[in-house]
Formats: structure tokens, sequence, C-alpha cells
């Protein structure tokens, strides 16, 4: 009894094993590598986003769904009551917050395209050729697939002849004294300016003289631009400064200064004044910060455009050592005093670079002793509330759908907001690869024109976009053959399926993009349509996409009748996560071996 | 019995089993290795010439199917039957064991070989051939083929209650190599003519492959409670054939344990 009862004792301990065994073996087979990307299988436009932990602007909110409909979010809170065939992405492990908004940013070139790659989807221009914003100021109002955030800009700055911020090399029409602020403020109201931003600099702070706008004028620029309707914002980098600007009644400051560390008695006036200050610890804190340095260790070279890459590498000449620590305290004096601080980064100037920056400011300002959701609603609702931006800056029912989705718990800790998983930018998904949205020459995804028409082939074998080509399995090894003709304005393919393969086709492809195999972005349709007829046996349409598991591309059968018919295919019948993004399109016969003939008119993606 | 003791007789005779398949390799070797070498000719060496992994991503799943069903076939039908002829089924009449633990460890034998050519099979199309799925296709790959190993048990106890212990073994392959041919396991289906195509819905082995391939997206393209309610159907239909084999035979199986 006693050695039977050992063997049974044993018995199960090896069952045990053999499934452990078993579970461990499965669990580290590989899997396709695209399968990994969350982001790659988030959905677009109409969805939600279940159970997440959202920072709506204010603070952390346990367990919401934000729905969102139409690049707005319809409704957000706990539980909602959402429908039942809304595509949802479950939340659980991550953040989500709404798109960022930087408080300082001087845009050119790329900037906007860089700033929306990470998760900055508004920026506040404080600066910059009235001619860019003016080109850029069209899109905000847009609810649209685009690839840049959306800009609100000062346009051109207020300074004095030779003074701070006529180095660029853009015209700027400068100021020579108080009475000729009115028509100045006038001008840039013509040309669109959001608001009034008046440089008051001298260059005492950097041990530089540089002309500056006295203190009468910068008054008489901030009371004009009160008396038309818009905010004025200062650029000031002392103490003195600061509090002349405040005494005229300024909005906004833009910098803290870093010459002097502010009394309590000081930081509760700026408080009382009800004044905001953009603290730009991003250009007051070198890039050898280890803030800095580590955020770059952290972030994969690939997402750097080239001008990001540039100006991160920057130094100012001298650079600002002390001033550094001089600045971190004033804003932990002027929080402490319950100053507005609105989070910005002065980017591109050197060592900074466009919104890969404001993930480094959020470190400064938590170093400088906010906490996440602080330090969160100074680059969100502070913000757009300081510069009266409307719609943004919070996750709110009627606001844009700008949201930012970050792996892990933000509110532990504020620098994990660099890791994120998918940014909406009005409701569509941000495809972050330099390719696509830093302008850069790279097999990228085109977007789908409008036309909806693939082929009605009046003219022979040709696409109204794309190109066609015929498609066999002798690319895998097999002899299946296909020859495609145009007859009566319709596309005839015929061959014969060849034995010897598991996986055998042969039949026509259709590649939407300019150069072959190149993904195209087919978001928001949803049907494939064409009209076929044949032999009466089975084909397929097999869809390639970007990111397709190793394995066949997904594929849905059809049947070709002998009497013409119209089929439709519905996109997301396709087996995979990604059926809008196609880089081919193949109409194939398959098994079993033998003469196949079928025909194929037109083709539309709609 | 106390339920802690009958567990234990459940155990126990399980764990004989899968030894004494172990210890008879002429029937361990084959059935663990079959399968492997097939996958290693069809699906890695001529499988991967191409540039798609389309080849070894199919036959995985019905090379796998393959696997299951050789232990399964084997250890019931012709295991059955000998043990019947050498009067080792008699003796285990004597002893107070319950008959259900007699086919609980068979079909444990049959899962445990089934599980390990799975793996053996797995391992190869991941490191030899390069297949990559997704984390929930591996498991629910291993999860459909482990569980084809119940209709392919109740067929082989049918054999094994009908057949001799000398024809059980030409019977179960008689049925053995013809349903794997027929199912598509070594070649697809499509690749016949239709005649053979229509033997083929017959066959339990082509509903579990069906199903298998489904997991990867490379099936027919058949509805999922179609396959399982055949499959359903005729696991009844090989349990009431056992029922009466055994009923005309010796009775055992049909004992009620006390």
């Amino acid at each position: 009894m006693k050695s039977v009862r050992h063997l049974i004792g044993r018995s199960p301990t090896w069952l045990l094993i053999g499934v452990a065994v078993f579970i461990g073996v499965l669990a580290t087979l590989p899997v396709p590598q695209a399968a990994e990307d969350p982001a790659r299988r988030v959905p677009q436009e109409t969805f939600a986003i279940v159970d997440v932990t959202a920072f709506d602007g204010e603070a952390f909110r346990e367990g919401w769904d934000v729905w969102v409909e139409d690049g707005r979010i319809r409704h957000a809170g706990q539980r909602l009551d959402l429908p039942e065939d809304l595509p949802r992405l479950d939340g659980r492990g991550h953040t989500l917050i709404p798109g960022l908004i930087d408080g300082h940013v001087h845009s050119f070139l790329s900037t906007l395209r860089d700033a929306l790659r990470f998760g900055v989807t508004t920026v506040l221009d404080q600066s910059t050729d009235p001619a860019f914003a003016a080109a850029h100021r069209a899109a905000r109002v847009e609810v649209a697939r685009g690839t840049e955030a959306d800009l609100f800009s000062a346009g051109m700055a207020a300074t004095a002849p030779e003074g701070h911020g006529t180095q660029y090399g853009i015209p700027v029409e400068t100021l020579t004294g108080p009475d000729e602020a009115t028509a100045w403020v006038r001008a840039r109201q013509d040309e669109g300016s959001d608001w009034i931003k008046i440089i008051y600099e001298d260059g005492s702070a950097f041990d530089m003289e540089i002309p500056s706008l006295d203190g009468e004028t910068v008054a008489a620029v901030i009371a004009a631009a009160h008396a038309e309707g818009l905010a004025a914002v200062v650029h000031v980098s002392t103490l003195e400064t600061a509090l002349q600007a405040t005494a005229f009644g300024a909005d906004g400051l833009v910098h803290v200064w870093h010459d002097e560390v502010v009394s309590a008695e000081d930081a509760r006036r700026f408080a009382e004044a009800g004044i905001f200050v953009v603290p730009t610890l991003s250009v007051m804190v070198s890039a050898e910060d280890t803030a800095v340095a580590e955020l770059l260790r952290e972030t994969d070279e690939a997402m750097l455009s080239a001008i990001q890459r540039q100006t991160l590498a920057g130094r100012f000449p001298g650079g600002l050592a002390e001033g550094g620590n001089v600045a971190m305290e004033n804003v932990r004096r002027l929080r402490a005093a319950g100053v507005r601080l609105v989070a910005g980064t002065d980017s591109s100037n050197p060592g900074t670079g466009a919104g890969i920056s404001m993930h480094g400011e959020l470190r400064l300002l938590a170093r400088a002793g906010m906490g996440s959701a602080e330090a969160l609603a100074a680059a969100t609702s502070v913000a757009a509330d300081a510069f009266g931006v409307a719609e943004r800056g919070r996750i709110a029912e009627g606001y844009l759908a700008d949201l930012v989705l970050v792996r892990g718990d933000l509110e532990e800790d504020v620098s994990r907001s660099h890791d994120i998983v998918a940014i909406w930018k009005d409701g569509y998904l941000v495809e972050r690869v330099v390719g696509s949205a830093g302008g850069e020459p790279q097999a990228e995804t085109a977007p789908a024109p409008a036309e909806t028409l693939v082929a009605g082939f009046e003219d022979g074998f040709e696409a109204s976009f794309g190109a066609w080509d015929v498609t066999t399995d002798q690319m895998t090894g097999g002899s299946s053959s296909v020859n495609v003709g145009v007859r009566d304005g319709a596309l005839v393919v015929t061959g014969e399926i060849a034995p010897g393969l598991a996986f055998p086709w042969a039949g026509v492809i259709w590649m939407p993009g300019a150069q072959p195999m190149q993904p195209v972005d087919f978001s928001g349709r949803e049907v494939i349509r064409f009209r076929t007829r044949g032999d009466g046996r089975q084909y397929a349409v097999m869809l390639i996409s970007s990111a397709q598991p190793a394995g066949p591309p997904p594929t849905v059968t059809f049947i070709a009748p002998e009497e013409w018919t119209q089929l439709e295919i519905q996109l997301e019948d396709f087996p995979t996560a990604t059926p809008e993004i196609i880089a081919g399109l193949a109409f194939v016969a398959q098994g079993p071996v033998g003469a196949y003939a079928f025909e194929v008119d037109e083709v539309e993606v709609r | 019995m106390t339920p802690g003791r009958r567990f234990r007789i459940y155990l126990l005779e399980a764990r004989f089993q899968v030894l004494e398949v172990l210890r008879e390799p002429m029937f361990a070797i084959p059935t663990l290795t079959f399968p492997l070498i097939l996958y290693l000719f069809f699906g890695v060496i001529m499988g991967t010439r191409g540039v798609s992994l389309a080849v070894p991503t199919y036959v995985l799943a019905t090379y796998g199917v393959f696997g299951v069903l050789g232990p399964a076939l084997f250890g019931f039908g012709a295991g059955l039957a000998n043990e019947r002829d050498t009067g080792v089924l008699l003796l285990k009449q004597t002893t107070p064991m319950p008959a259900g633990a007699y086919l609980f460890a068979k079909v444990m034998a049959a899962l445990i070989f089934g599980a390990i050519v799975v793996a053996a099979l797995f391992l190869t199309a991941a490191h030899a051939a390069g297949v990559a799925l997704y984390r929930w296709q591996w498991f629910a790959l291993a999860g459909v083929l482990l569980a084809g190993v119940i209709p392919f048990c109740a067929l082989g106890l049918a054999i094994g209650a009908w057949a001799g212990g000398r024809s059980a073994v030409a019977v179960v392959n008689l049925v053995f190599l013809p349903m794997a041919m027929l199912a598509g396991l070594w070649l697809p289906i499509y690749m016949f003519p239709d005649v053979m195509q229509d033997i083929a819905l017959a066959l339990p082995a082509y509903h579990h492959a069906q199903l298998a391939l489904k997991v990867i997206a490379m099936d027919a393209g058949q509805s999922v409670p179609m396959h399982l309610a055949v499959l359903v159907a005729e696991t009844l239909v090989f349990l009431g054939l056992a029922a009466l084999g055994f009923r005309r035979a010796d009775g055992f199986l049909m004992r009620r344990s006390r």
C-alpha cells in the first residue's frame, strides 16, 4: 500500500510539470512583430477607449470610458452605456490624457508634424513668420485627418529695432515708441495674430546689451492689445521687468526669470495680479541636465526628424549654468504662491526639440514640485484657459478628440508621458513615423485619393490610381498560371491552378500606392465592391496590408457565378487588425487544382 | 470506495498506461516521429522554398491533427483489442478498478502523447520554418488540436471493440492512413478531385482539421457549428458502436462498478 501511494503521489506532480512545460513552450513561441504593437490595433474615428485611467484636464479618473465620435468626445465618464457595435480599445493599464498643449513654441518647417508625433496636439506659438502662421491657421478649425498639431500664434512679436527677435532672418516690424502701439497691434490683428507677444529684453540677465522697448512702449502695446480685444504676453528674463510687465497689466509672462530668486512677497504680487507664467524650464536648464538627457536616451532615435535632432544637439553659447537653478527655484516659489503656471518648452531653441521637449518640461515641472495631475494640467487645461484656446486641453463632452494614450500609470510617475501607445488628433489615429509625419522621404503609408473607383477596365488593364499586375504562387515555388485580358470593358482572368503547393493561387493584384506595395490608408472606406462572373468556382480576395502577421494574407472568398453579379466585401470582414491599410488587393483563384476563368469589373473601394 | 481512493486509481492506471506505451517503442517512436518527419519534409524543406510562410503555417495545423490522431487511434484501437486478446483486459476486469479508470487512462495517454507531438511540431515550425502566430493563435491551435483527441479516441474505442487483437492493427491502419490522406492532412483537400472532397466531408479528421485551420484563418470557410455538430454526432455514433461491440463480446466497460 505504501509503495502504491508513493507512486500515486508522484504522478500528479509529473503531470503538473508536464502541463507547465507544455504551456511554457506555447508561451515562448514566436509571434508576428506587428502584433505586439498595440497602436496597430487601436480603432479610429468612432470608437471608445474603455476602462482607462483618464486625466480629464484636472484630475485622474479611474475606470473611465471615453466615447469618440466624428472627431469629438461624445461622452466621457464611468461605465458609459456604449452601443454594442462601437469599436472599443481596452485601456486597462494605460493612462489617457488630453493632447498636450505646448505653451511656448516657435514654429517653422516640420515643427507641427514633429510636435504631433510626440503627443503635442496644439502648439501655442510665441512668434513666428506671420506667413507660416497664416498658412497653418486654417487647419485648426477642420476636424479632419491631419499630420500636424494645431497652431495658435502671436505671429510677429513686438520688439525694438535690432532688439531680441529680429535676429532670425524674418522681417520684423519694430516699434520705437508708445505712439506706434495701436497701429502696430491693429496690423497684427489684420495678419491674424491670436494674441500679442511683446519682447521686454535688454540682455542684462545674459550679460549682454540688447536694444529693448522701453517700459512705456511695453505698457502702450499691452493697452492697445486689450483695446482690440487681444491678450498680451511678455517675454522677460529679469524679476524687475517681470514685475513691471505685471504692473502694466500683461496677461502672461512667457518665461520665468533667472536673474534672481523671487521673494515670497513678490511672488504673492504675481498671484494677486492673476498673471500666468510659462516658465520654459526646457531652455533654462541645460540639455546636459539629467532629466532631458534621460528622456533622450529613452527615445527611439528613429522617431526624431532631422530638425529635431539638429535642434536638440544645439547649445546656447555660454549657457545658463546657475540661472537654471534660479529659474527652477522661482517656479517652486511661484507655485507655492499660487501663480498659474503653463507648460511650455520654447522649442525649437538650441537644446530643445519640438514635441519631445514637452515630455522633458513635464519632468522638470515635476522636479519643481508639481504632482502628476498639476504638471499635466499645466500642459493641457491650464494652458488652454490661459490662452483662450477653446475645445482643447480636457477630456470632456464636446471637446476635440485630441487624445494621447500612455503606457502605465501616469499618476504615479509623470515621467512616463513619452511612452506613448497611441495619439489621436481630431479622432484620427496619428501614425507615429517620421516618414509620414516628419516629411522625410521613406516608404510611408500614403493617404487614399478621394475617388472610389479603382478600375472600370474601359481602357485596358489600367487602374484609375495605383497599378494592376498579375500574381501567382510562382513566387513561393508553385507553378500556377494566369492570363489576363480586357474584353468588353471587363477584366478577364484565366489560368490554371497547379498541384504541388499547400496554398496555391493565381490571379491579379491591384496595388493602390504610387510605388509597388506601398501601403495606402483607406480609413473611412468600408467596402470593396466589384462585379464578377465566371465558372462558378470559389475565388478569393486577398488583402495585403502593411502590417500583417506571417502566413497567408487575410482572405475573403467569393463565388464567381455565371451571370454578372455585383459583390460587396466589408473591409472589416478581413481577418486582420488593419483592413483599412491596403498595399495590395488580389483577386485570385486558389484550390482546387485545375483550370479557372473569371471576370472582374467596376472595382471600387468605398 | 472513497472518492479520493477512486481518484488515485484513475491516476495510477493513467500512469501505468503511459508507461506501458512508452515501453512499447514500436508504438511510441512512430507516433511521435512520423508527424514530425512529414512536417520537416513538407513544411520545412519543401514549404520554405518560397518567400511566403503560408505552406509551413498551413501544414502545421494539418500535421498537428495527424499527430493527435495517431496516439488516439492506436492507443484505443490496437491497444484495447490487443489487451483483450492477451487476457490483460480480463485480468483488469477481475480487479476492483472501475471501468472508467481504464478509459480515462487511455484518453490521458492519448492526450499526453498528442501534447508531446504538438509541442514538437510547434517548436519545429517556429524555429526551423520561421512560423509566427499571434499568442492566442498558438494557444488556440494547441487547444483545438488536443480537443480532437476525444472523437478519435471514440473512433479507436469502436474499432477496438469490434476488431480482434491480430486484425486491430491492420484495421486501424486501414482507417488511419486513408483518413489522414482523404481529410487533407497531408495535402490540402482542394487539391483532390471533387469526389474525394465529398468523401472528406464525412471524416472526423476533416472537420477537426478545418477547425484547426480556422484558428490560423486558412480553412475552407465553412461554419464552426457545422464542424462541431459533425464531430459531436460522429463521436456519439462511435461510442454507440463501441457499446454494441462490448456488449457482444464480454460486457467489460459496460459493467457498473460498485
